[in-house]
């Protein structure tokens, strides 16, 4: 979208909200995109998860809502959820013909935030866009530590702010900026310069572990971290909003057996987490770029995340794989101080390329990155792996308590410090969800290093099956092979195929596009479809016979063609093109003609942009 | 003209009405044709085209899976497509065809193969009876517009 667009559509939220619409049903997602478009949303539609998932990774800040169906081929809508809360964070909501609500509590219990049953209404669809601003306004609220500005507030000279700039559907990038600005004013450093912010190196933040184990985690107060820190320019504001990313963090973590390796790795993993952490109540907060177990070497943590994002989905912050700490924290950080708006699924991405494995990883972020180098000011970004940071860049910490506010509140605003190896894969926060029972892990985590509470057990010890972690993507590979062989063309074998029935004889070609039928051709060697031919005959009179003589309903019958062979892409006008021209070669093959009677041109208006 | 146009329109509503009462049609099909404007003038053509298109590919498939000579049932593949088929037709206010399915899944579930088969004996014929209607009522307000008519809204209570 264009700057302009981009400003229309904030400022006329929810109209041109940008909807993801994923249903294998092509019937289904017709009519969804229309009903969509009815509600003037923005919307791109596919009818394969993978491709789905595929946009989604291409640019995080595409789309603001995804609506998937529950049953198709080459993905599991659950499994889609999952991966969709935890690498993109966005709202998600189920659509399914299934009512049993066994399929609406899997759909909570993965994360999404709404489950529709088939057929949507449009009076459904209208209000859809609540869960956008829901998931922005939560975050905000879990960000208030510097007062409670809530509209996206002036940008002055942050980048591309004025684009990011603006209403719900801009979330994250809204938050930095208004915790930038409020940031500028709380701290004297700052003046003019936004870029500065608070970078919690690994050293800053063993020293707040230290204050904080010493003061007791429960007693622990910003004010004597700060004092206990004795750090220079580091403020009050900085500590707390670090203070509670991190008690949110351990409270995620809580769930974990291997606290005692977080707690004792407690800075690096942290650091890592950090920039992800999620508002106390997006339930569907998901900023974990999990994607799949393919962060490697310089993510363990991320690793050990399983594919299942159940982590993410139920609101139990635990689920970070802490495993390996001992690995360097990758620059999960970002320090983001212009263009915010570019790092914030990118910051949850992993940084390193170097494994290539992983779309993730390889995606934006080392473009981001360059940008962060160009576009900052540098220092933090460079100071990154330097101890010196903080007393090298004053202006470092007061932007970074804006970072911590919008951290805290915003989980994908992840513009948290840079720490240390960019090179390194972050690994990505699984998509830790807050949940009312925080309340129970502050208590475990107080009581001990980090006591193994057993809450939400069930998930949390699930999800670290590490195993499942490296699955995962291959597992979506296959499936799309799988696809490709699901949508079989009718009449790929006539002999074991029962064949098509030519219920009325002067459409025999109802069943098969490829077989050359003409009203005697009959040939069903399974005798299924006699008793079929038989029946039909008999139910219809006199009139319809008629009818169906002289209109052959082609425009009904388009065989099976590419719509059927791998992925119908609604933006594949080439598939339906053809569709249209080999109908239309069956058609004159029998001698009648009857594409008008559909509105065949209207084919061409069925192609959507993606 | 007008007396044609009129007459035209009577049998158009006439015709569409009675399809609602004769249970092909229910009320999202009605929705369907709210959201057919100008901008989109042949919306519920183009889905119903979809629609069909679906149905000739999933009784295939259920054809397929029920096909004894390629080896056991697999019943599960069925109400696979049978599922599909019910959100489908569902979506689009076929109402008989998504009545069908319904029973069918039940049979699918119960691994009833007689039953399956019946109830894909029935979908088809099903399906192509509502194309067929549907056809006709296509081609009524195709006439009307020829005529220089406009195809009124007809309201169904």
């Amino acid at each position: 979208m264009t700057v302009e667009q981009n400003f229309e559509a904030l400022d006329q939220f929810p109209v041109g909200m940008r909807v993801l619409a994923v249903d294998d049903d092509q019937t289904c997602l017709k009519i969804l995109e229309t009903l969509l478009r009815h509600c003037q949303y923005h919307v791109t539609t596919t009818n394969q998860a993978q491709k789905a998932l595929e946009l989604l990774r291409e640019n995080k800040n595409k789309f603001d809502l995804v609506i998937s169906d529950v049953d198709m081929p080459d993905m599991d809508g659950f499994k889609l959820l999952e991966l969709v809360g935890l690498e993109m964070d966005l709202p998600v909501i189920m659509l399914s013909a299934h009512s049993d609500p066994k399929y609406v509590m899997k759909g909570v219990t993965h994360g999404a935030c709404d489950y529709l049953l088939k057929p949507v209404r449009i009076e459904e669809l209208k209000n859809i866009w609540q869960h956008v601003v829901r998931s922005r306004f939560d975050k905000n609220r879990g960000s208030n530590n510097n007062g409670d500005k809530r509209d996206g507030s002036g940008n002055e000279g942050v980048g591309n702010s004025d684009q990011n700039n603006g209403r719900a559907n801009r979330k994250r990038k809204d938050q930095y900026n208004e915790d930038d600005d409020e940031e500028k004013d709380d701290n004297d450093d700052s003046s003019a310069q936004k870029k500065q912010r608070v970078v919690w190196t690994v050293e800053l933040h063993k020293k707040f572990v230290a204050a904080v184990n010493q003061l007791g985690y429960e007693k622990a107060m910003p004010k004597k971290i700060l004092d206990l820190m004795n750090v220079e320019k580091l403020t009050r504001e900085n500590v707390a909003s670090h203070l509670q990313k991190f008690r949110l963090y351990l409270k995620r973590i809580s769930g974990v057996a291997n606290q005692q390796a977080i707690m004792a790795n407690s800075d690096l993993h942290f650091l890592q987490m950090s920039s992800s952490l999620n508002g106390l109540d997006g339930f569907h907060h998901r900023s974990v770029p999990v994607g799949s177990g393919q962060f490697h070497g310089g993510a363990p943590a991320m690793r050990s995340f399983p594919p299942n994002g159940i982590i993410g989905r139920l609101n139990t912050p635990s689920g970070i794989g802490v495993r390996n700490l001992s690995s360097p924290p990758a620059g999960m950080f970002l320090q983001n101080q212009t263009d915010l708006g570019k790092f914030h699924h990118v910051s949850s991405l992993p940084l390193n390329h170097s494994d290539g494995g992983n779309i993730l990883q390889g995606l934006a972020l080392p473009l981001e990155f360059d940008q962060l180098q160009t576009n900052n000011n540098n220092n933090n970004i460079r100071n990154m792996n330097n101890n010196k940071s903080i007393a090298g860049s004053s202006m470092a910490f007061p932007s970074f308590s804006t970072q911590q506010n919008s951290i805290i509140g915003a989980p994908n605003n992840n513009l948290v410090v840079l720490e240390g190896h960019p090179q390194s894969s972050p690994p990505g926060f699984p998509g830790l969800q807050i949940n009312k029972r925080l309340e129970h892990w502050s208590n475990a985590v107080s009581s001990s290093t980090l006591p193994p509470p057993a809450q939400n057990s069930n998930s949390i010890n699930r999800q670290f099956d590490v195993s499942s972690l490296p699955q995962s993507r291959p597992d979506t590979l296959e499936w799309n092979n799988v696809s490709s062989s699901y949508s079989i063309p009718f009449c790929d074998s006539a002999t074991t195929l029962s064949p098509p029935p030519a219920l009325d004889t002067t459409n025999p070609r109802a069943f098969c596009r490829n077989m050359d039928f003409d009203s005697n051709t009959n040939a069903q060697p399974g005798g299924f479809y006699d008793t079929l031919q038989t029946r039909q005959s008999g139910n219809y009179g006199p009139t319809t016979d008629a009818m169906l003589s002289s209109n052959p309903k082609e425009g009904f019958v388009v065989g099976q063609h590419k719509l059927q062979s791998g992925g119908f892409m609604s933006a594949e006008a080439g598939s339906l093109d053809d569709i249209v021209n080999s109908t239309m070669k069956q058609e004159q093959s029998q001698g009648d003609l009857s594409g008008g009677d559909l509105g065949y041109g209207g084919f061409s208006s069925l192609r959507t942009c993606i | 003209m007008d007396a044609l146009i009129a007459q035209l329109q009577r049998q158009f509503r006439d015709y569409t009405i009675s399809l609602y009462q004769q249970g092909f049609l229910d009320d999202q099909f009605t929705e369907l044709k709210k959201l057919q404007d100008d901008g989109s003038p042949d919306f519920v053509a183009e889905v119903l085209t979809l629609f069909f298109e679906d149905c000739v590919k999933l009784i295939s498939n259920m054809a397929r899976a029920l096909d004894k000579t390629t080896g056991a049932v697999d019943f599960s593949q069925v109400g696979a497509s049978v599922h599909q088929l019910k959100g489908s037709s569902s979506s689009v206010g076929a109402k008989r065809v998504k009545a069908l399915c319904v029973s069918f899944k039940e049979y699918c579930e119960a691994k009833n193969y007689e039953g399956c088969v019946r109830c894909l004996q029935q979908v088809d014929i099903e399906y192509k009876a509502l194309k067929t209607k549907l056809q006709d009522m296509f081609n009524l307000e195709k006439q009307i517009i020829q005529a220089g008519g406009i195809v009124p809204q007809v309201d169904i209570n």
